[in-house]
């Protein structure tokens, strides 16, 4: 390989982990419902997709900044989360998972027909910030809008680092996380913690859906499934629970994905993608970060 | 009339996709690989019979062990974890499965035809059905054999030992255990089954739709799979009848005359069939209802 190949390969890669940030939000937001309520919520994703087609309904009106949209994404997505908790999980007994899990495919498939209805299927384009910028480092060029949307990305998970460790809510979400019987036997509201948390993953897939947006330039109801696969197996190689891991995983998978793209072609690439999660599994299940091994 | 006939045979064959679910759920496993052993079936199934010029009945036998194969290979590694992470390993696993179709290609010339998997067009010409002379309600009857016979094979497992066993393990793996049970034997072995009767189904699949692509397998045909025995309720066979036929018959085509809105309604009725009934829609209180409804004097005896 010489030198040109190589630095295409570098400059995808960089591609990759920079859209990776998105990957990483959604694995936040799947990893958080997960640590306080034990479920899966498949609908995350597409509601992910559909806060962002919301902003573009709220902002179709007036002219409004970019920065505006991204912020409209974000409310919407805490709006929708909390939806999504009160038809899917509020009233449909937790001890029983299939149930839950059953209640948000069908949301899942509710949000996709939602958008192809309102849209009539056609793709609609989304605005980015920066999308004009490219900034050169040695041979490589960084795209603005994708810069834009990593360093977005990042502020986000770093609010949410805080609102976890540093605030009491953060402390209650943790406390049920580990011990529901327990904090609740100290006043903490379970159903209380439980929206909040859904409606905090709501805003974060909200900008994860309107960054999706930004950096691809377009909104389709095809993102979402896809969307879904990716942040699943984000949220798995980073390790259940684990916000580092699903950051870290986020970019890794963002990066790798672009490798197998440039060595292999656009066809095979998620071939490789799923292959490697597949091992991974198998060979490390607990995922990257993963606690060591004890009794339950 | 056709219309009705071809009905019957998608509800007969998505009857197979969803019992091979339901064996794999008995155990508490949820698993989104059943698309790919679908997948696998139909593969094997159409190029037996289009290229081997095989007849149907051992192509879906060899299609049957393929797949059950793939699914105890598969079983080994995926069943030592649990949960969520099941829930990603098998969806990697079926993607994995589909994006090999997807990139898969091997055709041969016959006369000015090409026949054979060729890569993202998918496999077509699957003629064995129109080319042996079958109508579409010897190809119904043929298929509601199948079904009969693999639903009176699980019911019969369900009402054995063996299902016992099946089901101790999926309510609660750590008192299996300590009853002796080999819980990886178990979780693997209703893989196996699991895969051979997604197996059987997919070669049926290929020939009566007589052309095979990769998208057909994807995410949504394998969430459809788990639905139909989660949305009928685990306690009997006869629930992921009633969802398929819930599904396909009135959800999909039921539901046609409302034409855009009939999509919408789909997501929003199996949400509200989940928080209405939980258990499914034929739970165990439901089929004692229904026990009591056509033996009412034997149960006043009992009670």
């Amino acid at each position: 390989m010489d030198a040109l190949d190589l630095i295409d390969a570098v400059q995808s890669v960089a591609d990759g982990v920079l859209f990776g940030a998105t990957y990483a939000l959604l694995g936040i937001g799947f990893t958080l419902v997960f640590g306080v309520m034990h479920k899966i919520n498949l609908s995350y994703a597409a509601a992910s997709i559909g806060a962002a087609y919301a902003s573009l309904l709220i902002v179709a009106g007036i002219k409004a900044p970019a920065i505006l949209v991204f912020l409209a994404a974000a409310a919407a997505g805490g709006i929708i989360g909390g939806l999504i908790y009160l038809v899917g999980f509020k009233f449909i007994p937790l001890a029983n998972p299939l149930a839950t899990l059953m209640s948000t495919v069908g949301l899942l498939l509710l949000i996709d027909e939602i958008i192809v209805h309102t849209t009539a299927g056609v793709p609609l384009n989304y605005p980015a910030l920066f999308s004009d910028v490219i900034v050169p480092v040695g041979p490589f060029n960084l795209r603005g809008d994708l810069m834009f949307v990593f360093a977005l990305s990042c502020a986000c998970m770093v609010v949410l680092l805080l609102l976890l460790y540093r605030t009491r809510l953060g402390l209650a979400t943790r406390a049920v996380s580990q011990q529901p019987t327990a904090s609740e036997l100290c006043g903490i509201s379970i159903t209380r913690v439980n929206v909040l948390t859904f409606v905090i993953t709501g805003v974060v897939g909200g900008i994860a859906g309107a960054m999706t947006g930004a950096a691809i330039g377009m909104l389709s109801p095809l993102l979402s499934l896809p969307l879904t696969v990716k942040g699943l197996i984000v949220t798995v190689i980073g390790g259940l629970g684990s916000i580092p891991g699903a950051i870290i995983a986020g970019l890794v998978v963002g990066g790798l994905e672009n490798v197998f793209q440039f060595f292999r072609g656009v066809s095979e690439r998620d071939l490789y993608i799923m292959m490697l999660l597949f091992a991974f599994l198998i060979f490390r299940p607990g995922g990257v970060f993963a606690m060591p091994v004890g009794r339950d | 009339m056709d219309f009705y006939l071809g009905l019957m045979q998608i509800i007969g064959v998505h009857t197979l996709l969803g019992l091979s679910a339901y064996c794999v759920l008995l155990t508490g496993q949820v698993s989104l690989a059943q698309a790919g052993f679908f997948a696998i079936g139909a593969y094997v199934a159409g190029m037996l019979t289009v290229l081997a010029q095989w007849p149907l009945v051992p192509a879906l036998g060899v299609s049957a062990v393929v797949a059950g194969a793939m699914a105890c290979a598969v079983g080994f590694p995926a069943l030592r974890v649990k949960g969520l992470m099941l829930v990603v390993a098998t969806i990697a696993f079926g993607e994995a499965v589909r994006l090999f179709f997807f990139n898969f290609t091997y055709q041969v010339q016959a006369g000015n035809l090409k026949l054979g998997p060729h890569g993202a067009e998918g496999f077509r010409q699957i003629r064995y059905f129109p080319e042996n002379g079958w109508t579409t309600l010897d190809v119904m009857l043929f298929i509601w054999t199948v079904v009969a016979l693999v639903m009176a094979g699980v019911w019969w497992l369900d009402r054995s030992r063996a299902g016992a066993v099946l089901r101790a393990v999926g309510e609660d793996e750590l008192a299996a255990q300590s009853t002796g049970i080999n819980i990886t034997a178990v979780k693997v072995s209703a893989m196996t089954i699991g895969g051979v009767i997604a197996g059987i189904g997919g070669g049926i699949f290929a020939h009566y739709t007589t052309h095979i692509e990769h998208v057909q397998f994807g995410v949504v045909l394998a969430t459809f799979a788990i639905a139909y025995p989660i949305l009928g309720g685990l306690s009997n066979v006869l629930g992921t009848l009633l969802a398929v036929i819930f599904i396909q018959g009135f959800l999909i085509e039921g539901l046609r005359f409302m034409g855009d809105w009939r999509n919408l309604l789909f997501g929003g009725l199996i949400v509200l069939a989940m928080n209405v009934r939980p258990r499914g829609l034929l739970d165990a209180g439901a089929m004692l209802a229904l026990k009591r409804l056509v033996v009412p004097s034997k149960d006043r005896n009992g009670a």
